[in-house]
């Protein structure tokens, strides 16, 4: 396989869109390409990720739609559908070109404009993904199968529900500096848990989970440009490479899993990304994590092998996963405040993780951080993509 | 959906897989026959749901996965009144969904 690098990465703010799906697209494909800085090599093929345009906004062919926006004809293009996996799932298909040598530059842009449909049928849209004889028809939604799940590791892993609030109030002080964030806004433990007004703030949502466990519905897109080694060579830019890509898949339904609290594909794609960077959990410097439930980031700190089964929320509480801990998770922050845009979320991830490796994470950014690591997390924890990246001296 | 929810065992290893699948997952055989998911089991977790899908004009739901004394576990609404987790229940048979005229029947789960 031939090395891949990240030349250029943008996205555009998270929240609710006034500009069309393939005007998202556009803006985030822009500023990246603008960030790679190019000049005159052309782009050989675009990716595009995305879940629901076919149903939400009813358009189909989103690769064709990009290129034509773009003006980036002949390209090859293509658009990657799976599920809220769909952006790291797009990303791995355009490295995939470039490690086979049929590419030297792919573009990768993830989008979802989710924002135009009321919360019902925006709710019922991801719930497609869910088995549709044996979770669909039973009125299974994304939050509901999140809060079976947290139920049921709460009640085995001495998990509360305040190490869940911590969780939300970490990301969303993050996502305060993170101007693409969708909320800018700080949460205490006493307006969301504690404070006799807390239930009114923090109304339920799946129990025991609440609205400020669940990440919002947002529009939005992210894009990166990956190059081969000899395109890299040519631009000025840092070498950010992508050190390892792996991904693997569980069971549709959730309780046809042996053990409905493990992670599996989690634990399975991060030990493949991590073989083929030939790193370890313990080399990574920054993790951005799947936290569309803020139980998720606690359950993937564990499967991906940063903390031993069991012991997520003890690290959480010790501050290791702050902005300024041993292991800071979800600079960005997380799907939890900077938003879940769901085509566009795998690719946001690689995103922020190429910012803090070039050190252009602003008033977020990690210091030294030369190793990165990210989980899309698809499904409910079905269809797992782990991305490794490294940043390599010029 | 008739009134009963079937999963399928395996005619070579006899491992019965719910909801049904074209391949044994164990020993990838691939014919089946019917068997009904129903009996007593245990609660292994639950939810209520605010944030329903289309076609419920409920509040909340009460969602459940059970594990069935026979080893087979399935999702399905809990009518509990005050569910705890490894309480008895019994599958029963009721309308799950109704999106437009036809009522969808599936698994409800009842104290046992």
């Amino acid at each position: 396989m031939k090395p891949v690098y990240i030349a250029g990465a943008g996205m555009t703010k998270f929240g609710r869109a006034e500009w069309s799906l393939i005007r998202l697209a556009s803006e985030a494909s822009r500023s990246a390409l603008h960030h790679a800085d190019l000049g005159e090599i052309p782009v050989d093929a675009v990716v595009v990720a995305n879940m629901g345009a076919a149903r939400v906004n009813k358009q189909t062919a989103l690769g064709s739609a990009l290129v034509d926006q773009l003006a980036l004809y002949p390209a090859m293009a293509e658009a990657v559908e799976n599920g809220p996996a769909s952006g790291a799932s797009a990303f791995k298909v355009g490295a995939q070109a470039i490690a086979s040598g049929m590419a030297n530059v792919v573009l990768v842009t993830g989008v979802e404009r989710m924002r135009t449909v009321n919360g019902l049928e925006g709710t019922d849209f991801v719930a497609s993904l869910s088995h549709p004889e044996a979770e669909y028809i039973y009125g299974v939604t994304l939050p509901s199968l999140a809060g079976m799940f947290a139920r049921l590791v709460m009640d085995r892993f001495g998990v509360e529900r305040r190490h869940l609030a911590m969780v939300a109030i970490k990301n969303h002080e993050n996502a305060t500096k993170n101007p693409y964030a969708h909320i800018q806004q700080t949460v205490t433990m006493e307006g969301i848990l504690t404070a006799p007004e807390a239930i009114v703030n923090n109304p339920p949502i799946a129990e025991p989970l609440h609205m400020f466990d669940c990440c919002p519905v947002s529009d939005g897109a992210a894009a990166v440009v990956l190059v081969s080694e000899e395109v890299a060579a040519k631009l000025a830019g840092p070498k950010v490479r992508v050190a390892g890509i792996g991904q693997a898949t569980d069971t549709h339904a959730v309780h046809d899993r042996e053990d409905p609290t493990d992670l599996k594909a989690v634990r399975l794609a991060s030990e493949k990304a991590f073989a083929m960077a030939g790193l370890t959990p313990a080399d990574v410097d920054v993790a951005e994590l799947h936290d569309a439930f803020t139980i998720l980031e606690i359950a993937e700190s564990e499967a991906a092998g940063f903390f031993p089964r069991g012991e997520g929320h003890l690290a959480l509480e010790r501050g290791e996963t702050a902005l300024d801990g041993k292991l800071p998770i979800n600079p960005s922050g997380g799907l939890k405040a900077k938003g879940h845009p769901v085509g566009a979320t795998g690719v946001a991830h690689l995103v922020e993780l190429t910012w803090q490796l070039r050190g252009e994470a602003e008033a977020r950014q990690i210091k030294d951080a030369q190793i990165g690591y990210a989980c899309n997390f698809g499904g409910f924890g079905n269809n797992v993509v782990a991305t490794v990246l490294r940043r390599e001296a010029k | 959906m008739s009134d009963k929810v079937y999963g399928g065992k395996c005619t070579s290893c006899g491992t019965v897989s719910y909801p049904r699948k074209a391949v044994c997952p164990t020993c990838r055989n691939e014919t089946f026959e019917k068997v009904a998911i129903e009996g007593e089991g245990k609660l292994l977790t639950y939810t209520d749901v605010y944030a329903l899908a289309i076609d419920y004009e409920t509040r909340y739901l009460r969602l459940a996965i059970v594990e069935l004394d026979s080893g087979q576990r399935a999702t399905g609404q809990l009518l509990a009144e005050d569910p705890k987790l490894g309480m008895r229940i019994k599958t029963t048979i009721g309308v799950v969904r109704e999106p437009g005229e036809k009522p969808i029947l599936g698994l409800q789960f009842v104290p046992a």
